[in-house]
């Protein structure tokens, strides 16, 4: 064979690798990066198809609206009539900065975007009938919402208020917040806020949680029966050269476990971590779903027990008081506080009631699922009345209710900003409880008991007579 | 012979049942469409089945160039009009043209004897084309590579690329053409000079893709083609240290998202109508490939993919592929030597070509801007791709080979 046809046939072999290496490269990129790329701001095939679709509305539990559509001449505008109230639950939806919040995670529905069924879509073509989204149901209680906002007014730090039989969210605050309606005028305030007024601070916000931690150390050493139940106390205790104050170093002497958690005392507690050791610790921390994702509507961040970082005997000590490295969110100490009150049940939270089509037909519901049993029912009935004495005679005094039973536990929580945070978890009614409760109030410098406990037992009130 | 007629087993007959499918589809998603798209389709269905027709009747050589370009043109034809409908027109218009000149082109072609000793004939007319770009050139889209004649606006580089082939094609036949072997160096490389001038990179890059290849298999210095690839290497490095837009080409594929709303800006938005589409495409009219610039020319394959999938752009680049191979099969048959390396020399042109701006579109290279032979918009790119075609129909022809014996190896 001549040298030019082996040539020729050669440069065709190239040719043809070189068209096939661009059908090998388009198949790779369809799959592993196209859905990525779409998603990305600049893509205005998102928006357009949204504005032939009438977003749906946001209502709550009892039918108040609280995010709705109104069409114009061209597109559409969204309208949130309680502006900062809703910021974090709801969010906003915005061509400039995206979406945040529910408009962000149920948008699928919101915009009734099914899995394509390419008939309907035929259908709704030639009888161009406008087409509308889904609409929403919230969990939400909208006076009570309104009325945890008040109370959380001027402050940093988050409110989360739930029921601790179904896990439905009744109210959920962060702040600082922001103005979904004004985020174009607002965007660089907003965005170079050292606060981050975006951060939802209820599920996504990381904090040390202090003395609330203690109820999970009870619950380990309730479980324990080799762990002692009677301590001394003398105010500090020095572990390894370590040394461990009582707040305002009060030496409460001879105490028991149920004294130990109404005075929360630090000195017993650290001694149960010690005794208890840190994966007994942990294995009770992750029953409480710390270390685990919680499935919800909004985004969460994980509480974190950081078993790797507890290294030395006073890191012990130090996490059974709720400090050192652990972190955790407002949701999830509520839903701590839910489970101690549901007889150990962990409920799953729930935010959307409902999705309903246009014409009123139910599409999904949230439904009511257990996480987690976080101890035996006996462990935790001991627990709760220890929660009772807390509020009753401890250092959660200020969250008594007239006539009502009411459990808590409070924390006042050192952190990396000098100023300590302030704790609350509880619930009401302790004999048969229908509000759960979270309360944090960043570096306010004062104690859980004198801050956050008060604020707390106003929500609590107001939740039991709304549920009345 | 009527049962042949209506046979969907026909090639020319799958044509048209594709065609009509997918004007209806416009006709349906699009309110804007009414009666002249009407007839702009049955033309373009009648254009291409007539032609199809009339090839089978005066041609004996390769048929089935003609129905790839059949589908490449439909295709092109569909997208156009569905994204500006006056363009589609008049790439209606110009596809008529594009025929005619088909026609002209192979008549011409083959009666015409000798074509192998005009090299000086050749370059000659290439280089006053290039020298008239500089003079009168008009600026589009960055490159000045434009020439307003009579109100039309036509790209002279379109012609030279036939040119060059030609200049190439008569140099190889005998390798003896010029004196000094410097010369014919010196001529490649002022093609590509006047090219990389006008800021025409994705010319540059296909003219010396097609020389370096034809050279490849014909020339007998086996070491200048290393010397010539080794140069090359030199001026693309200097280049991309020292030339702006060259640099911004090489910054804008290695990572364009980091520039989307300015240098980035186009080959992101041909990205995201790539990726929206799928593997089955939104479907003709459904889709938003208005979204990038440049969609009907440059981005035209973008906007297949978006509308019919990468199953569609997949077929696409199979019908380059198919063509490539039926131009190789061409050289590798053909006998009269001048012919074969056209064959080759316009093979490579579309084949390259096509690589060049399928692989810039989807990132797979840095994009320089070439059209899409046949399925882009615009006139000069269609009408010099049917020349082409034309010629490689004759190419595809058995043709009197005795000047092979002569100097064959």
């Amino acid at each position: 064979m001549d040298i030019e046809p082996k040539r020729i046939i050669r440069v065709l072999v190239v040719f043809t690798g070189l068209f096939i290496s661009l059908v090998v490269y388009l198949s790779y990129f369809e799959v592993f990066e196209a859905a990525k790329i779409q998603k990305n701001a600049y893509n205005k095939r998102q928006w357009v198809n949204e504005e032939n679709i009438l977003r749906g509305m946001i209502v709550d539990r009892n039918g108040n609206t609280l995010a709705y559509s109104e069409k114009t001449e061209n597109g559409q505008i969204r309208y949130y009539p309680y502006e900062n109230i809703y910021s974090h639950i709801i969010g906003y939806s915005s061509k400039e900065y995206g979406k945040a919040g529910l408009e962000s995670s149920y948008n699928q529905e919101l915009l009734a975007i099914d899995a394509g069924n390419p008939i309907q879509e035929f259908k709704d073509k030639l009888s161009k009938t406008e087409k509308k989204g889904n609409h929403l149901i919230l969990t939400i209680d909208h006076d009570l919402q309104v009325y945890a906002n008040q109370k959380l007014k001027g402050k940093k730090g988050a409110i989360v208020a739930l029921n601790p039989q179904t896990g439905e969210i009744y109210a959920m605050v962060s702040k600082p917040d922001f103005n979904p309606s004004k985020l174009k005028e607002n965007w660089t305030e907003i965005i170079e806020n050292p606060d981050s007024p975006l951060l939802n601070r209820g599920t996504m916000g990381l904090y040390t949680p202090g003395s609330v931690f203690k109820v999970i150390t009870a619950t380990a050493a309730l479980e324990d029966e080799e762990v002692s139940k009677g301590f001394q106390c003398k105010g500090s205790v020095s572990i390894e050269g370590y040394t461990l104050k009582d707040y305002g170093e009060t030496a409460h002497g001879a105490i028991d476990l149920e004294e130990a958690l109404v005075k929360s005392c630090n000195v017993a507690f650290s001694q149960m971590g010690l005794e208890l050791g840190k994966t007994k610790l942990k294995d009770t921390a992750q029953r409480y779903w710390f270390n685990k994702e919680i499935s919800f509507d909004l985004s969460t961040k994980n509480s974190i027990f950081p078993e790797s970082k507890i290294v030395t005997k006073p890191d012990l000590g130090a996490s059974a008081i709720g400090q050192g490295k652990i972190l955790v969110t407002p949701l999830n100490m509520a839903m701590v506080a839910a489970s101690i009150s549901n007889d150990g049940r962990m409920m799953k939270p729930i935010l959307v009631k409902e999705v309903l089509s246009p014409e009123g037909r139910t599409i999904k519901t949230g439904r009511v699922a257990t996480l987690s049993q976080v101890s035996s029912e006996e462990v935790i009935a001991q627990l709760k009345e220890m929660m009772v004495q807390v509020v009753e005679k401890g250092t959660g005094r200020n969250a008594r209710i007239k006539n009502v039973k009411v459990a808590g536990k409070t924390g006042t929580a050192e952190n990396e900003t000098k100023k300590t945070h302030a704790w609350f978890i509880g619930f009401a009614p302790a004999e048969d409880p229908k509000i759960a409760i979270a309360v944090v109030l960043e570096s306010i410098d004062k104690t859980g008991g004198e801050s956050a406990a008060p604020i707390a037992r106003d929500i609590m009130i107001k939740a039991l007579e709304k549920l009345q | 012979m009527l049962a042949k007629l209506f046979s969907y087993k026909t090639p020319q007959n799958l044509l048209v049942l594709m065609n009509a499918m997918a004007l209806f589809l416009i006709y349906f998603y699009r309110e804007d469409m009414d009666r002249t798209f009407i007839i702009a389709g049955i033309s373009l269905i009648a254009l291409i089945y007539l032609s199809n027709f009339l090839l089978q009747k005066i041609s004996y050589g390769d048929h089935y160039l003609f129905l790839i370009m059949g589908m490449l043109v439909s295709i092109g034809v569909i997208m156009i009009y569905r994204i500006h409908p006056e363009y589609g027109l008049k790439q209606i218009l110009w596809l008529g043209f594009g025929i005619l000149s088909f026609f002209l082109a192979y008549l011409i072609t083959k009666k015409m004897k000798g074509w192998e000793r005009f090299t000086n004939i050749y370059v000659l007319l290439s280089m006053i084309l290039f020298i008239a770009t500089l003079l009168f050139g008009v600026k589009v889209k960055g490159a000045t590579n434009w020439i307003r004649i009579a109100g039309f606006n036509f790209q002279p580089s379109e012609i030279i690329k036939i040119l060059f082939v030609f200049f190439l094609a008569s140099y190889y036949v005998k390798q003896n053409v010029f004196k000094n072997p410097y010369t014919f160096w010196v001529i490649v490389y002022s093609y590509i000079g006047f090219l990389f001038i006008q800021r025409d990179l994705g010319g540059a890059l296909l003219f010396f893709l097609v020389f370096i290849t034809i050279a490849y298999i014909y020339d007998k210095n086996r070491k200048w083609i290393l010397y010539n690839l080794a140069f090359a290497s030199l001026i693309a490095l200097f280049s991309y240290f020292f030339i702006n837009h060259v640099q911004v080409r090489v910054i804008t594929w290695l990572d364009p998202w980091q520039h989307i709303d300015s240098k980035g800006y186009q080959i992101t938005q041909s990205l995201f109508a790539i990726a929206s589409g799928g593997f089955f495409g939104t479907g003709v009219g459904l889709g938003h490939p208005e979204f990038i610039p440049e969609v009907h020319t440059d981005f035209i394959f973008s906007a297949i993919c978006e509308e019919m999938g990468i199953f569609g752009g997949i077929a696409v680049i199979m019908l380059f592929m198919i063509l490539v191979y039926r131009g190789f099969k061409i050289a590798l048959y053909q006998q009269h030597r001048f012919f074969r390396i056209v064959a080759l020399g316009i093979t490579m042109m579309f084949g390259f070509q096509a690589f060049i701006i399928l692989g810039g579109v989807m990132k797979m290279i840095p994009l320089t801007g070439v059209t899409l032979p046949f399925v882009s918009y615009g006139g000069s790119s269609l009408i010099s791709s049917f020349v082409s075609l034309g010629i490689l129909q004759v190419a595809s022809e058995e043709l009197d080979g005795e000047q092979e014996e002569e100097h064959g190896y």
